[in-house]
């Protein structure tokens, strides 16, 4: 492949030599570090002038400085004349901050809830009042006398901007966690997905899996979990959180599981603490094997201990972020290649071939 | 109905000095929480409205540079979608000033890249002091007040430095000649000059004093001392020359790596900073260092800006 230059971040350089590796290009030499003072140097060695330049950066490990990298990336090759700039991002950073959800992070919220409780059991609140206003002006919070709530910086579509604006011109990114992110840019966007990896685990790598029932931990993956389930011919079922009141009867499940092995499917699991707490509902229901698969293994925090302490039989997840060191932690973990997938997209974005072929072969049942 | 008011949030580059600009002004500090998120991403969260207000962000490029600019850009934009009537970012050291130009093939021209997030993100004026580069202002489609430590490096001069009438002005390398230059006019000094002289590639460069400074009280000047090899040499040259004293002035004190060895092992007499850059621990362990106090024309360029007076009277005055 002539006229083509692969350039790898320091987010995840093993990704980059894998997918190096399968197209039979090699990683062009980039010296990347940071001066005394911590601002970050970035140093290409060969010439991109003229040439179609693929950026490799995941959104993992210090985010921040890896963003910052990226972006200083593109600005160079940019100056260096490159005719295009395409930028491949595995796990696309600040992805979860393109909307509203955020206010379910915040803890305010939960604890809300549960002095609105306790007032209501002790002093039995005058019920002209509206819960909510009773409890603010109660705890007197960073919310005010005014009422105003808290604003949570949503940074989704900043970088957004930012990529653009440094001089991106194309972005191939997995499984955004939002997908209408799509519509946040003005460039266009590949968005490529895992599940055809996801599959082929499954058939290999869980023995019974034409009896297994495939779960999802929210309401939110229903769409994800229902699309694996109807290409594998697999039952469904969910799990459904009630927000106020944490009592554990209203962690529900809908659908059975009773001596079934069960597949847990989420997009990322990041503190643990969704799929900890999913595989104890399917282990009180029943359930025989629980895997749990998630295309972003993020890990942060106690999440494999979270991990190694739950009921879950094994974890997959793909390599958009480096996992060697969470495997060496946790044995019930176990990594899904995604680099020959990342290496076709690239392969046929190069040569303006379709990229939609890649998602409709697997029709074997 | 009311007018607009200041309001000044600090990210958490340099939130001593954020206090000593909003005491100034008479105002507290905006409520804001920045942090991380557990997989590092940085969240920000503005705990006050700041609808149709005059906002002040203010954030230093230092330390974990990155992670400060990435804070910096997270609050302009939440400001922006907050319907802030302006945003001001102000920045006492621009992150990334001295990558400026192409000096080798494929390289990033980073301080374009920084000016073209800081405009995407949403400010609308861009207050630095010093800047590496006066040429950086013309990056900005947006207006940049350029800010000068030099009124408060006269005064400095002027009241801590014994016989300074007897001191000679120099320059540690041909590019801070201009600088120099001006200081030693305003105090009707003579000047001097260190030209770095280079045999070979790879070899210690031999340093040449342009200048005569026997007996004199040498003050080397400068906008930034990072690892302060340059300082350290500087120091040694003038005294071999036979001058009586060296003190070294610069208005950025990055002073990475090395640095607080090699001004303690050096014979200058005196370092001072300005606080642009946080140093209160690194004074501990060097008690050679001395800062001049710059808040006080930051404060002003804000009150000015907002009142929609001339800023341009602090380019030749210290505030008091």
């Amino acid at each position: 492949m002539k006229n083509i230059v692969l350039l790898n971040g320091s987010s995840h350089p093993q990704l980059a030599k894998k997918i190096s590796e399968c197209l039979g290009v090699e990683l062009s030499s980039c010296t990347l570090g940071k001066f005394s003072n911590q601002e970050t140097n970035v140093e290409i060695k060969s010439s991109v002038r003229e040439k179609h330049v693929y950026i490799i950066q995941s959104g993992c490990g210090r985010v921040n400085d890896n963003v910052i990298e990226l972006f200083i990336l593109i600005q160079a090759c940019r100056m260096g004349s490159a005719k295009r700039i395409t930028v491949v991002t595995p796990l696309f950073p600040y992805s979860r901050q393109s909307e509203k959800s955020q206010r379910k992070r915040l803890p305010q919220h939960q604890i809300g809830s549960e002095i609105m409780n306790s007032l209501t059991q002790h002093s039995g609140s005058s019920p002209s009042l509206p819960q909510g206003s009773f409890a603010q002006s109660f705890m007197g919070m960073s919310m005010g006398e005014s009422g105003y709530r808290q604003w949570c910086a949503r940074a989704g579509t900043l970088v957004a901007n930012l990529l653009q604006a440094a001089g991106a011109d194309h972005l191939i990114a997995m499984d955004l966690h939002d997908p209408q992110y799509q519509g946040f840019f003005q460039i266009p966007v590949d968005l490529i997905y895992a599940e055809p990896c996801i599959i082929q685990w499954i058939r290999s790598e869980i023995p019974n899996w034409r009896q297994a029932v495939v779960v999802s931990p929210d309401a939110g993956g229903a769409k994800r979990a229902t699309s694996i389930c109807n290409k594998l011919n697999l039952d469904f079922a969910l799990i459904h959180k009630e927000d106020l009141a944490n009592t554990k009867e209203s962690m529900g499940l809908v659908g059975e599981v009773q001596g079934r092995p069960t597949i847990i499917l989420d997009d990322m699991i990041d503190s643990g603490s969704t799929i900890g707490l999913a595989s104890e509902i399917l282990k009180r229901h029943g359930a025989t094997e629980i895997y749990a698969i998630a295309v972003h293994g993020v890990f942060s925090g106690p999440a494999l201990e979270i991990i190694n302490r739950s009921p879950v039989t094994a974890v997959a997840c793909t390599n958009t972020v480096p996992q060697e060191e969470f495997r060496n932690k946790c044995p019930k973990l176990k990594t899904i290649d995604i680099a020959p997938m990342l290496g076709e997209i690239i392969r046929r974005t190069f040569y303006g071939e379709s990229v939609s072929q890649l998602f409709v072969h697997d029709e074997q049942a | 109905m009311s007018s607009n008011s200041i309001r000044i949030l600090a990210g958490n580059s340099h939130p001593a000095l954020a206090k000593l600009i909003a005491k100034r002004l008479g105002t507290d500090l905006a409520n804001v929480t920045v942090s991380k998120y557990s997989n590092q991403e940085t969240a920000v969260t503005i705990g006050e409205s700041v609808r149709d207000e005059d906002v002040f962000i203010i954030q230093s490029g230092c330390g974990e540079i990155n992670d400060h600019l990435m804070e910096l850009l997270i609050m302009i934009n939440a400001c922006k979608t907050a319907s802030a009537r302006r945003i001001t970012a102000v920045l006492p050291c621009f992150p990334y000033a001295r990558q400026d130009k192409k000096d080798k093939s494929r390289a990033p021209i980073s301080a374009k890249l920084v000016a073209n997030m800081l405009t995407v993100a949403g400010a609308d004026h861009v207050i630095t002091m010093d800047l590496h580069a006066s040429q950086i202002q013309g990056f900005f489609d947006r207006p940049v007040d350029n800010l000068y430590g030099e009124p408060s490096v006269l005064r400095y001069i002027r009241e801590n430095i014994p016989d300074w009438k007897n001191a000679i002005i120099v320059s540690p390398d041909a590019g801070g000649a201009k600088r120099a230059t001006s200081i030693a006019d305003y105090l009707d000094l003579d000047f001097a000059l260190i030209h770095k002289e280079r045999k070979k590639a790879n070899e210690v460069s031999r340093m040449v004093l342009v200048g005569d400074v026997k007996d004199k009280v040498a003050i080397l000047v400068d906008d930034m001392a990072d690892t302060c090899g340059t300082l350290g040499l500087a120091a040694k040259t003038l005294m071999e020359n036979g001058a009586s004293a060296v003190y070294a002035i610069v208005i950025h004190g990055v002073l990475s790596g090395k640095a607080l060895d090699v001004i303690n092992n050096s014979l200058l007499t005196r370092v001072v900073v300005t606080n642009t850059i946080p140093h209160a621990e690194k004074k501990k362990l060097c008690p050679k260092l001395d800062t001049i106090d710059v808040s006080a024309v930051l404060a002003e360029a804000i009150r000015r800006t907002h009142n929609g007076e001339s800023v341009s009277y602090l380019f030749g005055h210290a505030t008091i």
